[in-house]
C-alpha cells in the first residue's frame, strides 16, 4: 500500500460505538448503523490508527439551545415512543412523527451527533488538528424549532457556531443531494456564512434551493445554490464543483471549511438520483483539502448503507493523504460487501439530464452573483486565515491526480445496479422515490410551478442565449 | 396499541407512495400533491428572530485562550511514530487471534500503555473482553420474535426482556447477513415452502427474499453427486451412479467409493424416513444434511459438540479461526491487486511505446553514413543487421541509403570485398537491387515525405516514379 506524496495533516475523528444502534424504525431508510459500518471498514484499513480517534461527550440543552429554540430542545428531551401520545400537539408543532419519527434513545443520538460536531469546532479552533471528521454528524435539514428530513438537531449550524468564535468567515458546502436548507436558513441573513449547496432540484424534497435564493438582509448573495437534475456524473460534478468552489474561495475568503459529505448523491442510492462513484464523491473533499483550511467534514444523507460507508472510508483516507486498496478488508460487515466485496463502484448508466450548457448557465448566473460581494466582506479584525499551512504546493497534488489514473482504469468494471445483494431492508421495492420518504413536506402546487418555471426558462436561455432580466421579472 | 396502530398505518402509507411513485424522476402526480398541500407546506427558507442563529462575536485574538478550551470528547486513540507498522499488525493480529479481541480494542489497550508495545502485550492476557452476550437460547428466541414481528424491535423486546434495543440493534444487523448460513428456522421455512412455491407470502418470507434466491441460484442445477451427497454443476457418470469430480476421481483410481463421513446409506435412509411427511424434498432433505464436500465430520468432535460447554468454546475458537482465515484471504487479495499494479505501472515504463517509430530518423548524419559504409563492409547486403548497428535506422533506410551512395562511396567495391571473403551474394537479392536502382528517383521523393516509409510506400512511389517516366 503505498502512500500519496500529499500533504500530511493531523486528522481527529469522532466516533461514539452506540451511535449504531439507534434505530429510526422499520422501514426507515436513515440507519444510524452505516456510521458503525464505516468505523469498522477504517479500522480494518488500519485508517483508524492514523488518526486521533475522541469519542464525543453528549451535548448539553444549553449547547443546543445556541441555535434551537429551549422549548424545542426540551421537547425532544422528553418524548419518548411510550410518552408520545402526550404530545401529539408538539409532535405536529414540530414536525415530528412520520419522516422524524420519535424512536427509542433519540435525544441521545442527536446528543452524540451535535457532541461530535461541536467538539471538532473546538478542535479546529484549538489549532489542534488541520482535519476533523464526524460522520455522525451532517444533519442539515433541521431548523430551528422543526425537525425535517430525519435531522432533529442541526449539528452543523451549532459546530458552525463555534467556529466563528475564533474566525470571522466560514464557508459551508453541502453535498448531499437534497439541499441543505436547515444550514442555509440558520445563516440567511448574515455574511460570516456563506453556504454553498449542490443539490437535486425541482419536485424534490425539500423544496428548497432555487438558483434565485442567494440571501437576505447583510446576507444577501451569501447563499449559493446550485439546483440540478437527475443523473449527475463524476465528469459533470466536477466541472461544475470546482469552478463554483475556487470564486468562492477566491472572492469569500474563509477561514475555516465545513463540507457536508451526504452520500446520497452515490449512484444507487435508495433515495437520491445522481449517478456520482466513490471517487467522484470524494474528489470534492481532495479539493477543498487543497486549500489548506482548518476543515471540518461531517456526514449527512446516504440511504444504500454499503455505499456510503464505502464513500466516508475513502474520504477519510483522503482526509489522510493515504491510498488505500480496492480490495476490501475483512471486517465485521463483510458480507455486506457482496459479491464484488471492492471498495469502488460504478456508476450507472442513468442518463444525465444535466447538459453541459444548462450547467454552464448556472455557472454564469452564479459567478454574476459572486460578483457582487465586496472583496473582503465584513472586515474587523485582520483576515489572515490563521490556520492556513502552505507547505505544499497545488502542483504536488495536481500530479498526484494523473498518477492515480491507472488505478482508475484497473477499477471500471460493470456491476448490474442491483448485484450488491444488501439488507433486507433496502431491498424492499427497489430504490425508493424522494417523494415516499423526504417527500412528506412537498412543493406547494404554486412553488411546483414556480420552480417549473425556472427549469423552462433556463432552457429557454441557453436556447436563445438571451440573458434578460425582465423576463425573469415578468 | 395505539402506537402498533400508527405503526400500521404509516407502513401503509409508505407502501403506497412507493408503488405511486417507481421511478426516481418520475413526475409528481396532481392528486399526491393536493394531498400533501394541507400538511406543513413549508417550502421557503424563512427570514426573522424564529428561524436565524445568531451568530457569536469574533474573539479578538489578543483575548483568545485555545489552550483553555476543553475538548469535549475522550481521547482514546493517538497514532504514534513510534512503532513501525508491521510491528503494530502483529499485535493486533495477537490480540484477535490468541485473545479475542477486537482491533479497536487492542489498539484500547495499547494506547493505556502510552504506546507501549511490550506492557501491552503482557496485560493482554489479564483481560478477557466481554464475551458475546448472546446465549443460543437467546439468539434462538430472537429468531422466532424476529419472524413474528420483524423489526419492531420494541415487540422484540417483550420476548428478550432483558436486552435492551441497542443490543437489538447491533444483535440484528451482525446477524443478518449470516443468516442464511445460520439460521435453522430459515432452512426449516424453506424446505417447506419448496413444494408449495411461494405459499403465504409471510413478511419474513418476503424479506429474505434476497438471500433465497441467492441460494437457489447457488444449488438450483447440476445434479447431485451419488455418493457424497454433494451438490454440484459437473457430475460424471460411472456405474455406480452420477459422482462429484471428487468421488470420481477416487473411484477411477482406487475402483473404490471415497469414503464419506459415517454410515451414508443408513443415515441418508434415516433422513428420508423422518422427513417423510415432506414426501417429494426428502431427496433434497437428505442432500442438505450432508457436509460440503471436503468437509469431513470427527465423530469425537461430534461427541464434544453435544457435550455442552467444551462445544462453544470449540465453535468460538472455529469462529476466530474463520475469521483470521478471512483476514488473510482479503490482505493476499489487496497485496496481490497492488503487486499487480505495480507490475502493470512498471511495465508501461519498459514496454515500448509508439513513440518508438520517431525514434528513428531517415536523415543521415556523417557518423551514420560512416557507419553504414563499415557496415556494408562486415555484414554485405544484409540491410537489417546494418541498421542494428546504426540504431536509429530501419533496414527500409539503409537499402535506399545502399542505392544512393552506392556509387559516391564506391560500395560495389567494398561488397566485393565482402564476397571475396563471405562467397557470393544470393541471387534475388541481386535482381530486387537492380529494380531499386531503377526507381531511385521516386524513391527519394517518397522518402522526403515520409520519414519511416513503408515498403508498400516505395513500391507505390516507385510505381509511380516508373509511370512518370
Amino acid at each position: 500500500m503505498a502512500t500519496q506524496p500529499h500533504s500530511r495533516k493531523r486528522v481527529c475523528y469522532y466516533y461514539d460505538s452506540d451511535i449504531g444502534n439507534y434505530y429510526y424504525g422499520q422501514g426507515h431508510p436513515m440507519k444510524p448503523h452505516r456510521i458503525r459500518m464505516t468505523h469498522n471498514l477504517l479500522l480494518n484499513y488500519g485508517l483508524y490508527r492514523k488518526m486521533e480517534i475522541y469519542r464525543p461527550h453528549k451535548a448539553t440543552a444549553e449547547e443546543m439551545t445556541k441555535f434551537h429554540s429551549d422549548d424545542y430542545i426540551r421537547f425532544l428531551r422528553s418524548i419518548r415512543p411510550d410518552n408520545m401520545s402526550e404530545y401529539n400537539k408538539q409532535m405536529q408543532r414540530f414536525n415530528v412523527g412520520e419522516d422524524c419519527p420519535v424512536f427509542d434513545g433519540l435525544y441521545e443520538f442527536c446528543q452524540l451527533s451535535a457532541g461530535g460536531s461541536v467538539a471538532a469546532a473546538v478542535k479546529l479552533n484549538k489549532q489542534a488538528s488541520e482535519i476533523c471528521i464526524n460522520w455522525g454528524g451532517g444533519l442539515h435539514h433541521a431548523k430551528k424549532s422543526e425537525a425535517s428530513g430525519f435531522c432533529y438537531v442541526n449539528d452543523i449550524v451549532l459546530g458552525i457556531l463555534e467556529l466563528l468564535k475564533y474566525h470571522q468567515r466560514v464557508l459551508y458546502i453541502d453535498i448531499d443531494v437534497h439541499h441543505g436548507d436547515g444550514v442555509e436558513e440558520a445563516f440567511y441573513t448574515t455574511d460570516r456564512v456563506m453556504t454553498v449547496s449542490f443539490h437535486k432540484y425541482g419536485e424534490y424534497f425539500p423544496g428548497t434551493g432555487d438558483l434565485r435564493d442567494i440571501g437576505a438582509g447583510k446576507g444577501k448573495y451569501y447563499a449559493v445554490n446550485i439546483p440540478l437534475r437527475d443523473g449527475m456524473d463524476d465528469e459533470a460534478y466536477e466541472s461544475i464543483f470546482v469552478p463554483i468552489i475556487s470564486k468562492v474561495m477566491e472572492t469569500f475568503q474563509p477561514s475555516a471549511v465545513v463540507l457536508q459529505c451526504g452520500a446520497d448523491s452515490l449512484t444507487g442510492d435508495r433515495l437520491g438520483c445522481f449517478n456520482l462513484t466513490v471517487k467522484g464523491h470524494g474528489k470534492c473533499v481532495e479539493f477543498v483539502k487543497k486549500y489548506n483550511l482548518p476543515f471540518m467534514m461531517v456526514g449527512g444523507g446516504g440511504y444504500t448503507i454499503r455505499n456510503v460507508s464505502r464513500a466516508w472510508t475513502y474520504e477519510t483516507s483522503v482526509a489522510l493523504g493515504v491510498e488505500i486498496a480496492n480490495e476490501l478488508p475483512y471486517n465485521d460487515y463483510f458480507e455486506y460487501f457482496g459479491p464484488d466485496f471492492k471498495l469502488h463502484i460504478s456508476p450507472s448508466n442513468m442518463a444525465n439530464q444535466n447538459t453541459p450548457e444548462y450547467l454552464e448557465k448556472i455557472k454564469t448566473r452564479l459567478f454574476e452573483n459572486l460578483r457582487m460581494l465586496p472583496h473582503a466582506p465584513g472586515v474587523q479584525v485582520q483576515t489572515i486565515p490563521e490556520d492556513a499551512i502552505n507547505e505544499e504546493s497545488d502542483n504536488d497534488e495536481k500530479d498526484n491526480k494523473d498518477e492515480r489514473l491507472p488505478q482508475k482504469d484497473l477499477d471500471k468494471r460493470i456491476v448490474p445496479e442491483n448485484e450488491f445483494s444488501d439488507s433486507e431492508d433496502e431491498g424492499e421495492g427497489g430504490r425508493r422515490d424522494n417523494r415516499s420518504y423526504k417527500g412528506r413536506k412537498r412543493s406547494r402546487l404554486d412553488k411546483t410551478v414556480d420552480s417549473k418555471e425556472t427549469d423552462e426558462k433556463i432552457k429557454e436561455e441557453t436556447k436563445t442565449e438571451k440573458t434578460s432580466m425582465e423576463q425573469e421579472n415578468r | 396499541m395505539k402506537m402498533v396502530l400508527a405503526e400500521k398505518n404509516s407502513e401503509n402509507a409508505r407502501n403506497g407512495r412507493r408503488s405511486r411513485g417507481p421511478s426516481p424522476n418520475g413526475h409528481v402526480q396532481a392528486d399526491s400533491t393536493s394531498e400533501d398541500e394541507s400538511t406543513v407546506p413549508v417550502d421557503k427558507i424563512r427570514v426573522g428572530r424564529d428561524y436565524q442563529a445568531v451568530c457569536p462575536e469574533l474573539q479578538p485574538e489578543s483575548q483568545r485562550k485555545p489552550e483553555l478550551l476543553a475538548d469535549r470528547a475522550l481521547l482514546v486513540w493517538s497514532p504514534t511514530e513510534a512503532i513501525p507498522e508491521s510491528k503494530l499488525e502483529d499485535y493486533i493480529v495477537l490480540a484477535k487471534d490468541k485473545y479475542g479481541y477486537n482491533g479497536e480494542q487492542a489498539l484500547g489497550m495499547l494506547f493505556w500503555h502510552k504506546h507501549d508495545l511490550e506492557r501491552a502485550m503482557l496485560d493482554l492476557a489479564n483481560f478477557t473482553p466481554f464475551p458475546d452476550e448472546w446465549s443460543v437460547e437467546d439468539k434462538v428466541l430472537f429468531e422466532q420474535a424476529f419472524q413474528f414481528h420483524g423489526k419492531s424491535f420494541h415487540r422484540i423486546r417483550q420476548m428478550l426482556p432483558d436486552k435492551s434495543i441497542a443490543s437489538l440493534v447491533k444483535y440484528y444487523y451482525s446477524w443478518k447477513k449470516t443468516r442464511s448460513r445460520t439460521s435453522l428456522m430459515d432452512k426449516q421455512a424453506r424446505k417447506l415452502n419448496a413444494p408449495k412455491e411461494d405459499g403465504a407470502p409471510s413478511e419474513a418470507g418476503s424479506e429474505a427474499g434476497s438471500n433465497e434466491e441467492s441460494d437457489h441460484d447457488d444449488k438450483g442445477e447440476g445434479g447431485a453427486c451419488s455418493n457424497c451427497g454433494v451438490i454440484c454443476t459437473v457430475t460424471q457418470n460411472t456405474s455406480k451412479g452420477s459422482y462429484c469430480n471428487s468421488c470420481y476421481q477416487h473411484w477411477r483410481r482406487t475402483g473404490l467409493s471415497r469414503p464419506t463421513s459415517g454410515p451414508t446409506s443408513k443415515r441418508g435412509c434415516g433422513g428420508g424416513s423422518g422427513s417423510g411427511s415432506n414426501g417429494g424434498v426428502s431427496a433434497a432433505g437428505r442432500r442438505k444434511r450432508k457436509p460440503p464436500k471436503g468437509m469431513y465430520i470427527n465423530h469425537d468432535d461430534l461427541a464434544a459438540m453435544a457435550s455442552g460447554n467444551a462445544g462453544v468454546t470449540m465453535l468460538r475458537a472455529m469462529d476466530r479461526e474463520l475469521d483470521s482465515l478471512q483476514r488473510q484471504i482479503q490482505q493476499n487479495k489487496q497485496n496481490i491487486s497492488s503487486l499487480k499494479r505495480k507490475h502493470s505501472d512498471s511495465i508501461e515504463d519498459l514496454r515500448p511505446g509508439s513513440e518508438n517509430s520517431s525514434r528513428y530518423n531517415a536523415r543521415w548524419t556523417n557518423e551514420e553514413l560512416l557507419l553504414a559504409v563499415q557496415g556494408v563492409r562486415k555484414y554485405g547486403k544484409d540491410f537489417k543487421s546494418i541498421a542494428e548497428v546504426i540504431g536509429n535506422k530501419t533496414e527500409q533506410h539503409v537499402r535506399t541509403f545502399f542505392v544512393n551512395y552506392r556509387k559516391r562511396y564506391n560500395l560495389d567495391t567494398i561488397l566485393k570485398e565482402w564476397e571475396k571473403e563471405n562467397g557470393p551474394l544470393p541471387e534475388d537479392n541481386n535482381t530486387a537491387d537492380g529494380k531499386t536502382e531503377q526507381d531511385q528517383d521516386g524513391d527519394n521523393d517518397v522518402i522526403c515525405i515520409s520519414p519511416t516509409p513503408s515498403k508498400k510506400d516505395i513500391k507505390n512511389g516507385g510505381k509511380v516514379a516508373q509511370v512518370a517516366k
